[in-house]
């Protein structure tokens, strides 16, 4: 068990030092979330005026906020995947598999770095973006309770999103395959997750994607503990919470059973 | 090399196949593959590409385990505790551009268990061993090819290994440092360690093997010491570019006195001679006007190859070429 541990984190150091040396990746995961923030909340702030209840006084940037913390860790985990493929078209992560740890401990230590990475980027994100008027991290639990929810959605988010990553891994065997999928799969979930536009306001079938859509559930809950002033047309903790919690739970271990010893 | 150093480790097999068979999706793989590995010999397991060598040695490592027959390193199953001792470099550099050379060593040791200073101390020696000392703080990125192999050489004897599975080390390396990696190895062998290597190359098969398996096809078509596969070879060998060579000029060649083995191959013949300088010019002689190349070499372990399996080694006689 301390060797897994001690295998576990040698992997979480390595990977950790590989994104401080690829700064384009570190900085793109951020910068790129920021600058829609900006563009696209002061855009359709300013030209739009949009009148919805649910965009507090018209300020879209606002709204937008929780949605872009959410998708700095989608962002990242992508990035961070893609460290996968690397390792395993150098060889490397043959070489790691053929240590004494099992095939779970080698790719947990991965996925570490990968979650560890993604909730960073995205606390970040959330830390920039408490200077928007609207952001309220304090309106419904307290300051602790609001920080406190928010990075436990984001790490359940990056637990979900490594997972997911871990079983098209296996199965995808090249980069740009996996980067096809994340794209046709990934951003269309997104755009229905919440993020961009409030999902009680929209034609039901529009609706009832955007409810089977697991990204929903963290958005939702991002909403509900920085942004809104009111639980009205919002999911709720609860149900966020046990729908991203049991599918990052489900979705992390079945990714990691499922990891092979050949690669 | 000559004969195997007498066992030093343990009286336990480092490696042993019994009647291992594993198909890849889409047939190819190998079967009925029996093969030992002692303590302190190298094993070179000798064939083209796609023959099975490298299927073998994934068998050996614990990549694959075996869909028949049984595989036993150290006298048990694979597991944790094989692969503890055992040391695998791949086919191809495995090393990550934006690490050092010291942090790839250190990153290994880790997973390996080994403690800080012993960790330092053997990343030390073996970094002197293989020359590259000098870029221990250098990005593998800033590697050269033949620095790289270097480097998973010294990565997979780290931990200590009892057996060494090698797939291509020197695979188009500049002969400084295939010297300096065969010195390394030599060393280790010395010790007891048991090496298993993948290889076309029959030269390096020849001077470095004390047991050379030749594989082909997904099978073993022969095993012994260089030596004994080349002792019934004639002395010389002749590689004739013949495209018009049929059977009855083989069967005709190989009633010459002095003539040993005529196999026909791709455009040409290959036969085994007692001496060249005699035979060669009665082949003029006779068919002179239809052969139109001709290769003359003492007799190796390329010809004992092409010989036993019929045709020549290809990427062996590419290299060579």
């Amino acid at each position: 068990m301390i060797a897994a541990a001690t295998a576990s984190w040698a992997l979480l150091a390595r990977d950790l030092k590989a994104i401080a040396r690829s700064r384009s990746q570190l900085y793109s995961s951020i910068l790129f979330p920021l600058m829609l923030l900006a563009l696209l909340g002061t855009g359709v702030s300013s030209g739009l005026s949009p009148t919805s209840e649910r965009i507090l006084d018209g300020d879209y940037t606002s709204f937008l906020a929780p949605g872009m913390i959410a998708m700095t860790a989608l962002f990242s985990s992508t990035f961070s995947s893609a460290g996968f493929y690397r390792d395993r078209e150098s060889g490397l992560l043959r070489a790691m598999l053929a240590s004494p740890h099992s095939a779970q401990t080698i790719l947990f230590g991965k996925a570490l770095g990968s979650i560890l990475i993604g909730s960073l980027q995205a606390l970040t994100v959330l830390v920039l973006a408490v200077v928007i008027p609207g952001i309220d991290l304090a309106w419904q639990f307290g300051w602790l309770g609001g920080v406190a929810t928010v990075v436990v959605t984001i790490l359940a988010l990056n637990f979900m999103l490594s997972g997911l990553s871990l079983l098209l891994a296996v199965r995808i065997k090249t980069m740009q395959g996996f980067h096809l999928i994340m794209n046709l799969v990934l951003f269309p979930l997104f755009f229905l997750s919440g993020a961009f536009f409030p999902l009680d306001q929209v034609p039901t079938w529009l609706e009832v994607i955007g409810y089977a859509n697991p990204l929903t559930y963290a958005v939702d809950l991002l909403h509900y503990a920085s942004y809104a002033d009111s639980p009205e047309g919002l999911i709720g903790p609860l149900i966020d919470g046990l729908v991203l919690g049991g599918l990052a739970v489900a979705l992390f271990v079945v990714g990691l059973r499922r990891a092979p010893r050949a690669v | 090399m000559s004969n195997a150093p007498t066992n030093s480790l343990d009286s336990v097999l480092p490696a042993k196949l019994s009647g291992a068979a594993f198909a890849w999706p889409g047939g190819r793989g190998v079967s009925d593959i029996d093969l030992t590995v002692r303590h302190g010999e190298v094993v070179t397991l000798l064939g083209p590409n796609g023959a099975g060598k490298s299927t073998i040695l994934k068998v050996l490592s614990g990549e694959i385990a075996p869909q028949d027959g049984d595989v036993s390193i150290f006298g048990a199953p694979h597991g944790p505790d094989a692969r503890r001792r055992i040391g695998l470099v791949l086919q191809e550099p495995s090393t990550d551009d934006l690490m050092t050379v010291q942090e790839t060593l250190q990153l290994h040791g880790r997973l390996f268990g080994l403690r800080r200073a012993e960790l330092n101390r053997r990343s030390t020696e073996l970094l002197d061993s293989l020359g590259i000392a000098d870029r221990a703080h250098d990005r593998c990125e800033a590697l050269s090819g033949g620095l790289r192999r270097r480097l998973d050489i010294a990565r997979a004897l780290l931990h200590h290994p009892d057996l060494l599975l090698l797939d291509e080390p020197t695979l188009a390396l500049d002969p400084d440092s295939s010297d300096a990696i065969w010195e390394t190895l030599r060393q280790r062998v010395t010790e007891g360690i048991a090496v298993v290597v993948c290889s076309n190359d029959t030269a390096e098969a020849e001077a470095h093997a004390n047991r050379v398996v030749m594989v082909s096809e997904g099978r073993i078509v022969a095993e012994d010491t260089p030596r004994n596969l080349t002792s019934e070879l004639r002395s010389d060998a002749l590689e004739l570019d013949w495209p018009d060579a049929d059977d009855d000029d083989v069967a005709a060649l190989t009633r010459w006195p002095g003539v040993g083995a005529v196999l026909r191959s791709d455009g040409g013949l290959h036969m085994t001679v007692d001496s060249s300088a005699e035979v060669v010019p009665r082949l003029f002689e006779s068919y002179g006007a239809q052969i139109i190349g001709l290769r003359i070499h003492g007799s190796s372990l390329r010809d004992a190859w092409f010989q036993i399996v019929g045709r020549p080694l290809a990427e062996d006689v590419e290299k060579r070429q």
